[in-house]
């Protein structure tokens, strides 16, 4: 797990205009820390990842502003990015720049499925949270596969 | 002794409304189909499927026994929460090989070749993804978080590269 401030537990659940701020805070944190990963797994990945790698970096981008929009229209302050980001392992090779791509998509994962868990049965809301659990579990199964390792897949992608 | 009377009456008549968790149940009217009766049902369908496409074909073998161990952990996953919502309604499965398989869809496309046993698995993991996302707009925290993963999970395998 890519760790930063907004990892912390607080208590409660509130929302706001129906947004689960408490839930969508951390996946906000999550899409910063895979764009931040993406930028340092990109300096050590093979040239013919790199398609992939511009993919996925924008995916996450794109995630990321729409996620801050959604913070800005329920009148609340999106947590900002953090200047760096402490990694579970140094990350000097192509091995492991792919597991960091890996656990930052896991991250995402995690994040978009704990709003869904967290959040009224809203279909605009859910469904955004859904993509971005899809995408995660995709670009995961995607860098496995580049990375040679099995299982490609888990049955319960951003389960506990 | 008439005010007495009223007021006793009243308090008898006030009693059952106030205590009517107590009431007995009325009568049982048809229970509705739990929404997750038909994810579960697909999960163990597609199990069928995967195991018969990773038997009959060696080149989608790692592909096809993949999707079958995780298609199996979907429908127990979905068999335990129906389970727990409606204690005693709904056999519980860990193993859909052990009960009445269900019928996989598309059979009759496996036996034909490689190309259609691939298109099969394909469009299962498809159909499954669509099923369980539509749920997750309308289902509890709980329950549209499991259909999600579900969802998720399944789009993981139709990417990848031996199906897609």
């Amino acid at each position: 797990m890519l760790c930063c401030r907004c990892c912390r537990d607080r208590p409660g659940n509130p929302t706001v205009n129906r947004v689960p701020i408490e839930a969508l805070q951390p996946a906000l944190a999550a899409e910063h820390a895979a764009v931040w990963a993406y930028g340092l797994a990109g300096a050590f990945l093979a040239e013919t990842l790199a398609g992939q790698l511009a993919e996925a970096a924008a995916e996450h981008r794109a995630r990321r502003d729409a996620t801050e929009r959604m913070l800005i229209d329920a009148g609340v302050l999106p947590v900002p990015a953090e200047p760096g980001y402490r990694t579970p392992e140094p990350v000097n090779d192509a091995a492991s720049a792919l597991r960091l791509a890996i656990t930052a998509e896991t991250d995402a994962a995690a994040a978009w499925r704990s709003v869904i868990e967290n959040s009224p049965a809203e279909p605009a809301l859910r469904k955004a949270a859904l993509d971005g659990l899809t995408a995660a579990a995709v670009q995961a199964a995607s860098w496995r596969a580049a990375a040679g390792s099995t299982p490609l897949t888990v049955p319960f992608p951003g389960a506990p | 002794m008439l005010a007495s009377g009223v007021v006793a009456g009243t308090l008898f008549v006030a009693g059952p409304a106030v205590l009517s968790g107590c009431s007995p149940a009325p009568p049982a009217l048809p229970e509705e189909a739990d929404p997750l009766a038909s994810p579960a049902e697909r999960a163990e369908s597609d199990v069928v499927l995967a195991r018969l496409v990773a038997a009959e074909h060696p080149a989608l073998a790692i592909a096809a026994g993949a999707l079958a161990a995780d298609r199996q952990a979907h429908a127990s996953a979905l068999r335990t929460e129906l389970h727990r919502a409606r204690p005693g309604t709904i056999p519980s499965s860990s193993n859909p090989s052990s009960f009445n398989p269900p019928m996989a869809r598309d059979t009759t496309t496996i036996i034909i070749d490689q190309d259609g046993a691939r298109d099969a698995l394909v469009r299962a993991v498809r159909s499954a993804q669509d099923e369980a996302a539509a749920l997750v707009t309308i289902l509890p925290g709980y329950r549209a978080a499991l259909l999600a993963s579900v969802a998720a999970c399944c789009a993981s395998h139709a990417v990848l590269p031996v199906l897609s």
